[in-house]
């Protein structure tokens, strides 16, 4: 579903931020993609949705070679790939029902085809009850899953979610990560990048590590931190150096 | 590409209805601009249709009785072509002398009825090498077996011209201006109405909405604007022609008398004005959405 081949991707002036990565996401899998800030997470994701070319390699996504693609088949490609982000993205001034229609009606879908299909996508997050409420009045954790509900109305093939759960606190987290992964077993690939340790842990999906623009770690059922091997690293420095994770026990 | 009308439409309206203020001095611009070149071509047209026998410089007309045999109107031919002093001459037939006499007398529709072709006197048009032998030429050929008369182009005319022709180049360079105005107005109720809305077309690049959906409602919305000046300029247009014919018909303004505008010519102009209208709407938001939409 989403392949990258040797993608090297430098902006102007500065150090890489991919260097010849090699990743290959099957349909309907669920991956982290974790590493600390600046590592190359975002350029990972721009890169998939084509805002951005790499300099050298080459990236396939649902069967397009996208570094050949014409810039007028762009948005075509963009229609298989739902997105979500820390900043949920909403329109402030449209209702819950207003926004996921929207994603529908701005690529010329029927009328009928909206209304058929809004209420399922919201009704997959469950907010249907919330429908005519504006963004304001939702908490975070639900404009995320209207936002989820958006992203996911047009049935993609893939959805990206670059830091889903930034903005919203642990509990939540969990709940929206659960839909996520209840969205990849309907058969949609769904990556997302996260600093969420607690959540990578807990799921024990494939997790992919990027660190300093080079994926250093692709493991199935894995942590969010590499194994750490004993005679590495004394037990007493790995832990002053994790992360704290203040969801973990919420979500066990 | 599925562009639903209501929902363009619909994206438009807002458009147009937020920026009102904006709107209303783009299409006040438009209107200014297009009504002073509608004006300038309307004298344009009128004084063309006066002078339609003096275009190209001529200042000698010398018409033949309108059943002059032809080998009368040989002998005049080649006496003009053998004479030194003419620089210039064409010869208008009864065909082409009945098109002028319409063309002239288009408003007086009774007039145009009740006469034919073989009315008319056909005439040679002459051009002289020298503006002062223009008299020598005429009077030359008066005296011609089945010359009727000879016209003299008057000074009046001269003036005719030289006044309307500048008045047209002051009005034309002053629509030239507004018109310009006029574009970047609209190209600036472009930029805000983008501007306005950036939050819906960054949602709208990232679900897959095609660029032209995306374009469509602020080009149109520039259109709108630039038609609806059009409209106002069309109007003003239609009444300032309407006073022209009326004051020609009920004042003796002896320098406006001989000015005609057909309702063909204001349907011309009225139809010029549309278009330019259309163009600058449809230029000025083109080069909005170019430069600050990224698509």
């Amino acid at each position: 579903m989403i392949r990258l081949d040797n993608v090297t991707k430098t902006y102007k002036g500065t150090v890489p931020a991919l260097r010849d990565c090699s990743v290959e996401i099957g349909r309907g899998e669920f991956v982290f993609l974790v590493g600390p800030s600046g590592a190359g997470k975002s350029t990972f994701i721009r890169l998939i949705l084509r805002e951005e070319t790499p300099d050298r390699g080459q990236i396939w996504v649902a069967g397009w070679n996208i570094c050949r693609l014409r810039h007028w088949k762009v948005p075509y490609l963009r229609r298989n790939i739902g997105c979500v982000f820390q900043d949920f993205r909403l329109l402030p001034n449209k209702s819950v029902f207003a926004n996921v229609a929207f994603a529908l009606e701005v690529i010329g879908r029927p009328k009928s085809m909206v209304t058929a299909q809004v209420p399922q996508a919201l009704d997959l997050v469950g907010l249907r009850e919330k429908w005519d409420c504006l963004p304001s009045e939702l908490s975070g954790g639900e404009q995320q899953r209207v936002a989820i509900a958006r992203a996911f109305v047009n049935r993609p093939l893939i959805l990206l979610a670059d830091e889903p759960t930034g903005n919203i606190d642990p509990g939540t987290s969990a709940e929206v990560t659960r839909l996520l992964d209840r969205i990849s077993r309907t058969g949609t690939t769904v990556l997302m990048a996260t600093h969420n340790d607690a959540i990578v842990n807990t799921m024990r999906r494939r997790v992919i590590e990027l660190d300093n623009g080079v994926v250093v770690r692709d493991e199935d059922e894995g942590a969010y931190d590499a194994p750490v091997a004993p005679y590495d690293v004394p037990d007493a420095v790995a832990a002053s150096v994790e992360p704290t994770s203040a969801g973990v026990e919420g979500l066990r | 590409m599925a562009l639903s009308l209501d929902y363009v439409a619909r994206e438009t309206g807002t458009n147009l209805w937020r920026n009102r203020l904006m709107t209303v001095a783009a299409v006040l611009t438009v209107a200014v601009s297009l009504s002073l070149v509608g004006a300038a071509l309307l004298l344009k047209q009128g004084v063309s249709t006066a002078t339609t026998r003096w275009k190209g410089g001529v200042q000698l007309a010398v018409f033949m009785q309108p059943q002059a045999p032809p080998d009368q109107t040989r002998a005049v031919g080649d006496k003009l072509g053998s004479m030194q002093l003419v620089k210039r001459t064409t010869f208008c037939d009864q065909a082409c002398s009945y098109k002028e006499f319409r063309t002239m007398f288009a408003n007086q529709p009774d007039l145009v009825q009740s006469a034919a072709p073989a009315d008319l006197p056909p005439s040679f048009r002459v051009v002289a090498r020298d503006a002062n032998h223009v008299q020598q030429v005429g009077s030359t050929l008066k005296p011609f077996a089945g010359v009727r008369n000879v016209v003299y182009a008057k000074q009046s005319v001269d003036t005719l011209l030289r006044v309307t022709g500048i008045a047209q180049a002051v009005l034309l360079s002053v629509a030239v201006v507004l018109l310009a105005a006029a574009a970047v107005l609209i190209l600036n109720a472009i930029r805000m109405a983008i501007f306005a809305r950036r939050r819906e077309v960054a949602v709208m690049k990232l679900v897959g909405a095609t660029n032209w959906f995306i374009r469509v409602p602020y080009m149109l919305e520039g259109v709108i604007q630039g038609l609806g000046g059009a409209f106002v300029a069309v109007c003003v247009v239609a009444v300032v022609s309407f006073l022209l014919r009326y004051s020609v018909q009920h004042y003796d303004v002896t320098l406006f008398q001989s000015i005609v505008v057909s309702g063909h010519d204001l349907f011309l102009t009225e139809l010029a004005v549309l278009l330019m209208g259309i163009v600058v709407g449809a230029g000025g938001s083109a080069l909005g959405v170019r430069r600050f939409l990224e698509v």
